[in-house]
């Protein structure tokens, strides 16, 4: 249905949304004529609404080349070579819908018959699901199914390991509701810049509020190996040495608290009473708590006593040792008494440990000048205004101008949690977390409700936020894993979300499935591993091996849209509608990722423009179906109405609900969800089908901007943020350390090492450099870096089949080579253009050279995740990718289960016959 | 009136590419055409590096140079400033592509689709109308078009703004009127320091490019060392021209034979006038110099887009060399012609005046190329008028050798100052290259042709030329193979210089915004009055918002 109003010349304009990424959805419309989309335009229809102005970006005007690609699959295919593996071609042919469905649901139901886990008792069914969650915004009706289904094993992840922001995804929950953290630019004056490629991973509100900020004055200082995209618009470049960033954040906090007056630069209100900076610490260390109360003590300056921390007439001491009594309590409850046992203040603490890691030092961990890392001290404290107050929509909040961003690389895998610890220690110096102009969380996905992140702000103990650890209690802790990447039984801050699975240690399912450590429970492959909008087979770390693995899972369904190196090991293939053939309706607004900071909040729908392309099928269709030919139906249905498509058809005065006994359509499924929408949006006054939401395509009420920050919700409910000192994920690192050898399992211990309360950093590139050693090799053969970065043309796409997309993209360097320094290829005899070869430990890519100055003589980029060798159009790209060199190791796997974008590799021209073997190839 | 005309704030645009593709999809140019074009600059070198994007594309000048050039009117400027394409009365003749200094214009001969095959999409979409013709950014005339009609106002309403502008993710660009001083781009443009992409050049583009931020940080100056000819040999730098690709060997072809024909023509009816050669002769030399003179413009039509429509290169005498090189061939023929039916001296020299109008109109055809900086160069027209006399007094030599009656020395003699003023013109052509903004990449390909031209196209003929006139018997003959080496040598530096030293016009950024690494990097800036000890004070007090 159209948009009647823009209907001319015979053109309708269908709006739609894009959610190609993690950062939207954004809204667009689809010119069509004659039942064929031609062009792709924003959505100005929420110009003043949407906070890029109804901009989408590059990604969005590569959907109408998507549904016309020639490659794409357009009807059931079913495998008729049984061998799998990459030298195998699967000889897929076209069957119909019936067929396929009937041999997915006859292997669903042999299974179900067998029993939903099986004998090693993991779920015989394992799901992978495309990159950030964007996946339930397309697979429409699909969830409803997979609750009905009940036993999964989402362990695989979305299909690449955890390259998200992993570390930042669980302590930026625990401390401030951060999943992802963003800064609030249109506030902001100065931002340090670790790693993240905003402006191309920023989406196009995220991108667009930057830019406001930098025409407005706000400084960025982006600070990483090459000169991003981020970096070429940022003030200054510090090109640090891969992985140290620790090393520079915490050389920052030791300017402050031992270079510069910290009691006249610092917001001594906010530490006192905002964070556990004044509670004492214990000669065991943990916090000394009162005996009546069991809650921590704080020291009392005017008293000159111990008081409860939340005691209203302390003036705590953030300095000095103090005699007190109460008692500590440690790991399993263990209870140590004080009588008079010296405590110090976490803040003294905190001092004493940051005082080694001067500047001086980090210039030599980092390749950074000392002079630099100090006046970047300096600036960042000039610019945080503290004491300044700002009013927003009638409420006086602190204003902190100042932001601390971390990247992909930086926050994920080994030194991510001290460059955690370390930026939100640095913001809660200067009062600069989750107030006006500071650094702030957008999302939660690990606390609920998962649509408000203020509403989860509740007391958790101590003063803190509550979170749900997974124990790590001896009668509690879950010793056999229940999915094959075990992160109940690893990983603490992971939860038990249903996200939680996803944010374990996602690629050790891979590797155990290969060669798992000893103990731990055999791992068996699952008898059906379902594939939706994912490459693992390119996207994970050691990607060629973890192809491998795919081509063990005995029974494969995808969801393709083209051949690709992953479906390429699949039993059946069913084409799904795409994002302008389909019905879904989405959330938007509010606050998500990358900044999306609206000032609004709603729903937005996702339509068939045009006729589904060949025998595509609307997902929600394909679900229904599997639900009848798997029993269920009543099931499938009731999880519709109790909410597994968006929001529950029923509640107080409102009942849409679908007759739970009976098949509905795709479209009868979203006017269901539809009408609760509208009913929703408009608190209740609206109750809008289908057809008006095909003619407007969204429906939005407003979103306070006060509900961007966090910082009102704690004050409200006398909450501190859990900074510096990390009590609970000592305890439960030591209480793991325990459960763990009890049980024999010795191969966590380096990662255990990290559950400290203040964390010490480590020379962290070493862990990459000495993992030659471990296959056998010299780490002297890999003197370089390699590192990858995030293209905005391609990133979540799935578009690497579009020509018109890597047409656009060729214009930003990198997208055709890797990216090498230019005097290092001098004094390597490479030019520019030249066919090279990147060699790791574990593996090998080409590419042909790209030279430039903005990297790191000693480091390499490879942009994107490519080297494909089934997925047309891409195959023929001859572009190298970071994921064949990288690999999949305990050792290379950080106490959250993650691992990061990293190798250490040599470079050297191609040899005639590689190149020849290329072009044959 | 209104003079529309965009701001791109290189401090915003964050090279997305976002508005190359809404152009793309909203104009559906084929594969590989790019309107709106965003090159990633990198300047520096590690670790004092800045990276910056730089959107691209048709300037539509206040002086655009591919207008005057169009021997159609299919190119024209409107009142409110936009530059625009009537692709039915094209030609494709490529003048405007070559006379362009920012690179906007393409022309596709043929649209297949990106996967080959055209689908069904893409054949909905398509623009027969534009195959063979000049292509460019239009700034979305037609949205801009609707403005009247619908009461909107362009750089306002999205729907009247081009698509790319609307598309920005950064609002790096934005389209307005200049005219009205209310509008956003003239107060974009009025409270911020911008520059105008190749101002030197007079073409007055109405991009202009933001390049500070306001009350914080000023511009700053292009660093010497990124236009070192280093960095522009440097063809994987976007700032780079590449070789044109618009006129290959078949326009070169009229520019060889075309030159040396017409060249004939005069050269013969000045020996005429001077008694070196008989009537009857003369009109045979012209015939002969409308034969290569045919046999060039062949190679020309050869090379046009739209042949069925050459004729229309008639219709821009006020304004294009290449109208007036037609015009120039319709009096030439039908003097040659009436020549053999009316022989006079007037009909000769009106012949032969033709032949000088070919001459020096394509010699300005050249000349007027203003994309291309060794063309545009200020002795060029000389050195194609200069070359051209000498080829055809070469030619002449190698008549009188072949039996032609007339007299060798006034021709050698003739032939002797040529070569020598042709040798002059080059060494001074090639001397001021760099001053006249010839590129590293050009002055290359041209210093690699000097030597040998200078000896086989200047000292040979000088040489043999004055033999000839020193040796009595073999004189003709040694006449004849000076004119041999003059012909080859013309044709030889007219054939490299139009395919091989033929670089566009690269990009330039004369002013930059303050950002970058190391010595490139803004200086620290805080907000004043701080108060905190040990930091800088910033440039300039700035408001807090």
């Amino acid at each position: 249905m159209e948009s009647k109003e823009h209907a001319r010349g015979g053109i309708r304009r269908v709006p739609i949304y894009c959610n190609q990424c993690v950062c939207g959805p954004d809204l667009f419309k689809v010119q069509v004529q004659d039942g064929v989309a031609l062009r792709i335009e924003p959505n100005f229809d929420l110009e003043g609404v949407h906070p890029a102005g109804g901009r989408v970006c590059v990604k969005a005007y590569g959907l109408v080349q998507k549904t016309y690609n020639p490659n794409r699959i357009t009807r059931p295919l079913k495998r008729t070579n049984p061998r799998k593996g990459r030298e195998h071609d699967p000889g897929f042919v076209p069957i119909s819908w019936d067929e396929a469905l009937d041999i997915v649901a006859g292997k669903l139901n042999e299974i179900r018959a067998k029993g939903l886990k099986d004998d090693a008792g993991y779920p015989r069914v394992a799901v992978s699901f495309g990159g950030g969650g964007t996946p339930t915004r397309y697979m429409g009706t699909f969830p409803a199914f997979l609750a009905a289904w009940r036993v999964l094993d989402q362990g695989y992840g979305s299909g690449q390991g955890t390259k998200c922001f992993h570390s930042e995804h669980l302590y930026g929950e625990l401390w401030h509701r951060a999943f992802t953290v963003v800064v609030d630019s249109p506030y902001c004056d100065y931002i340090i810049n670790f790693g993240s490629n905003h402006e191309a991973s920023g989406g196009v509100s995220g991108v667009w509020r930057q830019a406001d900020a930098r025409a407005r004055g706000m400084k960025r200082v982006q600070v990483e190996p090459h000169m991003s995209v981020t970096g070429a618009l940022s003030a200054e470049w510090v090109p640090i040495l891969p992985k140290t960033d620790a090393a520079f954040l915490y050389a920052l906090i030791h300017c402050i608290l031992h270079e510069r007056d910290w009691r006249a630069h610092c917001d001594l209100p906010f530490l006192k009473n905002d964070t556990n900076s004044p509670y004492l610490v214990g000669p065991h260390g943990y916090f000394v708590r009162d005996a009546a109360t069991g809650k921590p003590l704080v020291w009392d300056l005017a008293a000159s006593a111990a008081k409860p921390y939340d005691d209203p007439s302390a003036d705590a001491a953030l300095e000095g040792r103090y005699p007190v009594s109460g008692y500590e309590e440690g790991p399993d409850a263990e209870r140590w008494e004080h009588a008079g046992a010296q405590a110090r203040p976490a803040f003294a603490l905190l001092r004493e440990h940051i005082a080694p890691y001067t500047p001086e030092w980090a210039a030599a961990q980092c390749d950074v000048p000392a002079q630099t890392i100090r006046r970047i001290a300096d600036e960042f404290v000039a610019h945080a205004r503290v004491g300044a107050t700002i009013e927003i929509e009638g409420k006086v909040l602190p204003h902190r101008p100042v932001g601390l961003m971390l990247g992909k690389g930086v926050n994920n895998g080994w030194g991510g949690y001290q460059a955690m610890w370390g930026r939100t220690m640095l913001a809660c110096l200067v009062g600069a977390l989750e107030v006006p102009g500071s650094t702030i969380g957008t999302k939660v996905r690990i606390n609920r409700p998962a649509d408000n992140r203020l509403k989860s702000v509740r007391h958790g103990g101590d003063g803190f936020l509550d979170y749900p650890f997974n124990s790590t209690a001896k009668s509690e802790w879950q010793s056999q894993p229940h999915i094959r990447n075990g992160y109940k039984t690893l990983v603490p801050l992971a939860a038990n979300s249903p996200w939680s699975a996803a944010l374990g240690p996602a690629h050790l399912p891979w590797l155990f499935q290969h060669k798992a450590p000893k103990p731990w429970p055999r791992q068996s492959v699952p008898d059906m591993w379902i594939c939706y909008r994912t490459n693992p087979a390119i996207s994970s770390w050691n990607a060629p091996e973890v192809a491998k693995r795919i081509a063990e899972f005995p029974f494969t369904l995808a969801f393709g849209y083209t051949i690709d190196e992953s479906n390429w090991m699949a039993d059946v293939i069913l084409p799904d509608a795409n994002d302008i053939e389909s019905y879904q309706l989405s959330r938007i607004g509010g606050t998500g990722s990358a900044e999306q900071m609206w000032r609004h909040q709603g729903w937005a729908l996702r339509q068939p423009a045009v006729a589904p392309v060949g025998e595509c099928r609307d997902m929600s269709d394909i679900a229904t179906a599997l639900a009848q030919r798997t029993g269920l139906l009543t099931d499938y249905n009731a999880a519709i109405n109790r909410g597994a498509a968006g929001i529950a058809l029923s509640g107080e005065g409102y009942d849409f609900t679908l007759d739970p006994n009976i098949a509905h359509s795709a479209r009868e499924v979203w006017d269901a969800v539809a009408k609760a929408a509208s009913f929703e949006t408009s608190g209740g006054e609206h109750t809008h089908d289908i057809d008006w939401w095909s003619e407007h395509g969204f429906m939005i009420r407003p979103f306070p901007q006060l509900d961007w920050y966090l910082y009102p919700s704690m004050k409200e409910a006398g909450l501190r943020f859990e900074m510096p000192y990390q009590e609970r994920i000592r305890r439960h690192g030591e209480q793991l350390e325990r459960r763990l050898h009890e049980t024999g399992i010795a191969w966590w211990d380096a990662q255990l090492k990290e559950y400290e309360a203040l964390p010490a950093y480590f020379k962290f590139p070493d862990i990459w450099t000495g993992y030659a050693r471990e296959l056998g090799r010299d780490p002297a053969e890999f003197p370089l870096w390699a590192l990858t970065s995030r293209s905005m043309q391609y990133s979540w796409g799935a578009n690497v089949g579009l020509p018109l997309i890597r047409e656009v993209a060729l214009n930003v360097a990198g997208h055709d080579g890797i990216i090498i320094n230019r005097a290092t290829a001098r004094a390597l005899g490479i030019a520019d253009g030249d066919a090279v070869v990147l060699e790791s430990a574990s593996g090998s890519t080409r590419g042909r050279a790209t030279l430039r100055e903005g990297i790191r003589p000693d480091t390499v980029l490879l942009i994107g995740q490519f080297d494909h060798w089934a997925t047309p159009v891409a195959k023929d790209f001859g572009l190298g990718s970071l994921n064949s060199v990288t690999d999949l190791a305990l050792s290379l796997t950080d106490a959250t289960g993650s691992g990061a974008d990293i190798m250490r590799v040599k470079l050297r021209k191609a040899t005639a016959a590689e190149k020849a073997a290329r072009g044959a190839a | 009136m209104a003079r529309y005309g965009m701001v791109v704030d290189l401090n915003r645009c964050v090279g997305c590419q976002t508005c190359t593709i809404a152009c793309k999809s909203t104009n559906d140019t084929p594969p590989g055409v790019q309107w709106r074009r965003v090159l990633d600059v990198e300047q520096g070198s590690f670790p004092d590096v800045q990276r910056l994007f730089l959107v691209t594309g048709c300037q539509h000048c206040a002086e655009p140079p591919c207008v005057p050039v169009c021997p159609t009117g299919a190119t024209r400027q409107r009142e409110d400033g936009l530059v625009t394409m009537d692709y039915d009365t094209c030609i494709g003749c490529a003048s405007c592509a070559v006379a362009c200094p920012y690179q906007a214009r393409t022309i596709v001969h043929e649209q297949p689709g990106y996967y080959g095959e055209q689908t069904v999409q893409e054949r909905k979409t398509a623009h027969a109308e534009r195959r063979g013709v000049a292509n460019k950014c239009t700034f979305c005339v037609e949205r801009v078009d609707q403005a009247a009609a619908s009461g909107l106002t362009p750089g306002v309403d999205p729907q009247v703004t081009p698509a790319c502008a609307v598309a920005c993710i950064t609002q790096a660009i934005r389209f307005g009127d200049f005219a009205d001083p209310a509008s956003e781009v003239s107060r974009l443009t009025a409270t911020q320091r911008s520059f105008q992409m190749h101002a030197e050049l007079g073409t007055n583009p109405q991009i202009k490019y933001l390049y500070e931020v306001p009350n914080s940080m000023p511009g700053r100056d292009a660093d010497a060392a990124d236009r070192d000819d280093e960095r522009l040999s440097d063809l994987a730098n976007p700032l780079v021209g590449a070789r044109q690709g618009f006129w290959d060997y078949r326009a070169a072809m009229n520019f060889i034979l075309g030159g040396m024909s017409s060249g004939l023509a005069v050269v013969a009816w000045l020996a005429y006038l001077g008694g070196a050669l008989e009537p009857s002769a003369l009109r045979g030399l012209h015939v002969a110099a409308a034969a290569i003179m045919a046999l060039g413009l062949f190679f020309v039509f050869l090379k046009i887009g739209r042949k069925a429509r050459f004729l229309r290169v008639l219709l821009r005498p006020q304004s294009s060399w290449m109208t007036r090189e037609t015009w120039c061939v319709a009096v030439f023929y039908p003097a040659v012609a009436a020549s053999f039916l009316w022989p006079s001296a007037t009909v000769a020299a009106l012949a032969a005046l033709a032949a000088a109008g070919f001459l020096l109109c394509q010699a300005r055809i050249v000349y007027a190329s203003k994309g291309i900086p060794a063309w545009r160069a200020p002795l060029m027209p000389w050195l194609l008028a200069a070359t051209g006399l000498l080829e055809g007094t070469g030619l002449l030599a190698i008549a009188l050798g072949a039996g032609v009656a007339g007299s060798v020395a006034p021709v050698a003699g003739a032939g002797i100052a040529l070569a020598a003023l042709n040798a002059v013109l080059w060494w001074r052509y090639r001397a001021s290259a760099r001053a006249n903004g010839i590129g590293p990449l050009s002055r290359r390909d041209l210093g690699a042709l000097s030597r040998p031209l200078h000896a086989l196209g200047h000292a040979a003929p000088a040489v043999l030329f004055a033999l000839a006139l020193a040796a009595g018997p073999i004189a003709a003959a040694l006449a004849a193979l000076a004119g041999v080496a003059a012909v080859l040598a013309g044709a030889w530096w007219k054939l490299v210089v139009i395919t091989r030293v033929c670089h566009q016009q690269g990009f330039a950024l004369p002013k930059l915004p303050q950002r970058g690494s190391g010595r490139l990097a803004s200086p620290a800036r805080v907000p004043a009055g701080h108060g905190y000890d040990g930091v800088a004070q910033a440039p300039a007090a700035r408001a807090h918002r």
